[in-house]
């Protein structure tokens, strides 16, 4: 579970900090601008180094820094629990004068406040504690260096924390990218769901008990669903269909020929399934609520909010008025910026004096910060 | 979906924030059955809950005649005075589909006496419900529904709860 993000000197995320220590589910709520997607690219560049990219210049570019503030590192900490120990993960970036590209300054994992490795610009520091001693290398300054470091077994540390890296889901959506087809198999769902005909298969290919916490999802809230299928098209190729019955009728339905909406339910059913299969997971999704009718918001985030109760973590935006009223005061976090020179404000929503009802005060603007 | 309309579903109509997010904490609860329970936009009062509930609620009752609701308020003090007035705005033939619940005060003041969340007490009295107990259900600002609840569970568990 994510407990602290800790960002600085990147985008409009300056000396910014959420603190999401022992919530299951949060929302980030804000006007337009203020920074939420924001959190989601800082979090991304996490998930990329996860899955193993390195080259500082495809994480961050020179137009990430605050206002182009070179002269000040640019900073991303992460800690996170898992299985009883806190994991703690450090990158610092600068841009020194003369330099064309980013590089590292600093770079430090530390579970339970023990260093796993720790750097300082090329130099990377392993301690070795059977020998008590310590190992050296150096890593090219624009490598993160964390992907490169070879792990001992499953049990390492820091295969742990890169594979909770590698898994955490980040969305936003694009239905019209999402269309069913697949040529492989994956567990990295990529954030506008244009992959997700190959997570669907990579899930039901390595828990194939999956299909069973989808169907059951899928029925509740297309009833008529029959079934649905993964049917070979070629070679490693594949494509999901969709049976519809009712009153003996049936009907074949093409993936990418079923409403966004639809498929935002296909998304939320695999989303689940993976939490379930493989989970505790991560995610963050960018405004869940689009492309959902009025009638399905509420129960399309409690069925988020219930699956991540009892593992894994859920982080939501919305600017939607019954998503809103599905959280509660002690895990809505209110974004505010002042104005584009000004950096993102966060704060609790429960340490927030809002008079009277909270979804009009956000259609007046009154909730500033 | 939605709450399926032609089958057994509760509607909530809380007073306010506070009581919203009880209400949703109550769904939460994973014995709860959540896509039975709709939880509608907070009234701005207890006065308006009644208004809102028969202006725009009371076709849809007598429609579907598999739906109930809870009208959940606060109190302020007057349990039984209060409890009294809507009642008497409640038509007889949909009565028994239709229950008033709430805090004898206000729900801050449970908060406060519990040291729980408005979420946390709405799970809970969904725990409790699930279990067939009235654990948090008998807290002195609570216990006042008793009656009420009662009649509300025999209705309702059967479709709320696993």
């Amino acid at each position: 579970m994510l407990q602290r993000l800790y960002v600085h000197n990147f985008r409009c995320l300056e000396n910014f900090e959420l603190k999401t220590k022992a919530m299951p589910s949060a929302l980030l709520i804000g006007k337009n601008g203020s920074g939420k997607s924001t959190v989601a690219a800082a979090l991304k560049i996490f998930q990329s180094i996860g899955r193993g990219i390195n080259r500082v210049g495809q994480l961050v570019e020179f137009k990430d820094f605050a206002h182009g503030r070179t002269d000040v590192p640019m900073r991303f900490e992460i800690e996170v629990m898992l299985a009883g120990s806190v994991y703690h993960y450090v990158l610092a970036l600068e841009l020194p004068e003369n330099f064309k590209e980013l590089r590292v300054l600093e770079e430090q994992l530390l579970v339970s406040g023990k260093p796993v490795f720790s750097r300082r610009e090329a130099r990377v520091t392993v301690p070795r504690s059977a020998q008590g001693g310590e190992a050296q290398f150096f890593v090219d300054w624009h490598l993160v260096a964390l992907p490169v470091i070879q792990e001992q077994s499953e049990t390492d540390p820091l295969h742990i924390f890169k594979t909770w890296l590698a898994r955490t889901v980040i969305l936003a959506p694009i239905p019209s990218l999402m269309d069913g087809n697949s040529s492989g198999e994956t567990l990295r769902p990529e954030w506008n769901g244009s992959n997700l005909g190959e997570w669907f298969s990579g899930l039901l290919g390595r828990y194939p008990a999956a299909y069973t916490t989808i169907a059951e999802y899928l029925r509740e809230v297309i009833p008529d669903i029959a079934e649905f299928r993964n049917d070979p098209t070629g070679k490693d190729a594949k494509s999901m269909n969709v049976h519809f019955a009712a009153n003996a009728a049936r009907l074949v339905v093409n993936f990418d020929d079923l409403s966004d909406g639809e498929k935002c339910f296909f998304l939320c059913a695999v989303v689940l399934a993976a939490n379930k299969a493989y989970g505790p997971l991560f995610c963050f999704w960018d405004e869940p609520d689009n492309y959902l009718s009025l009638s399905e918001v509420g129960h399309f985030i409690l069925s988020l909010r219930r699956s991540f109760q009892n593992g894994g973590q859920i982080i939501v935006t919305s600017h939607n008025d019954e998503a809103i009223r599905k959280f509660a005061e002690e895990n809505t976090w209110v974004l505010d910026r002042k104005s584009h020179l000004e950096p993102t404000l966060i704060k609790l929503l429960e340490d927030i004096p809002v008079s009277g009802d909270l979804i009009n005060a956000l259609i007046c603007g009154d909730i500033t910060l | 979906m939605s709450v399926n309309k032609h089958k057994p579903h509760l509607l909530v109509l809380p007073e306010d924030d506070p009581n919203r997010q009880m209400a949703d904490g109550f769904a939460l609860d994973l014995n709860c059955n959540y896509r039975a329970i709709q939880v509608l936009r907070e009234a701005g009062g207890w006065v308006k809950v009644v208004d809102i509930f028969k202006s725009d609620y009371l076709p849809g009752m007598r429609q579907f005649p598999e739906r109930r609701m809870v009208l959940l308020m606060d109190f302020d003090g007057k349990p039984e005075d209060r409890k009294s007035f809507v009642a008497r705005e409640i038509p007889e033939d949909i009565k028994n589909r239709v229950f008033v619940l709430g805090v004898s005060s206000e729900p801050e003041n449970l908060r406060n006496a519990t040291d729980k969340k408005y979420e946390e007490i709405g799970t809970a009295l969904a725990e409790d419900c699930a279990e067939n107990r009235q654990g948090f259900w008998m807290h002195d600002l609570l216990k006042h529904n008793e009656p009420e609840l009662n009649r509300l569970i025999e209705d309702v568990r059967p479709f709320l709860f696993k």
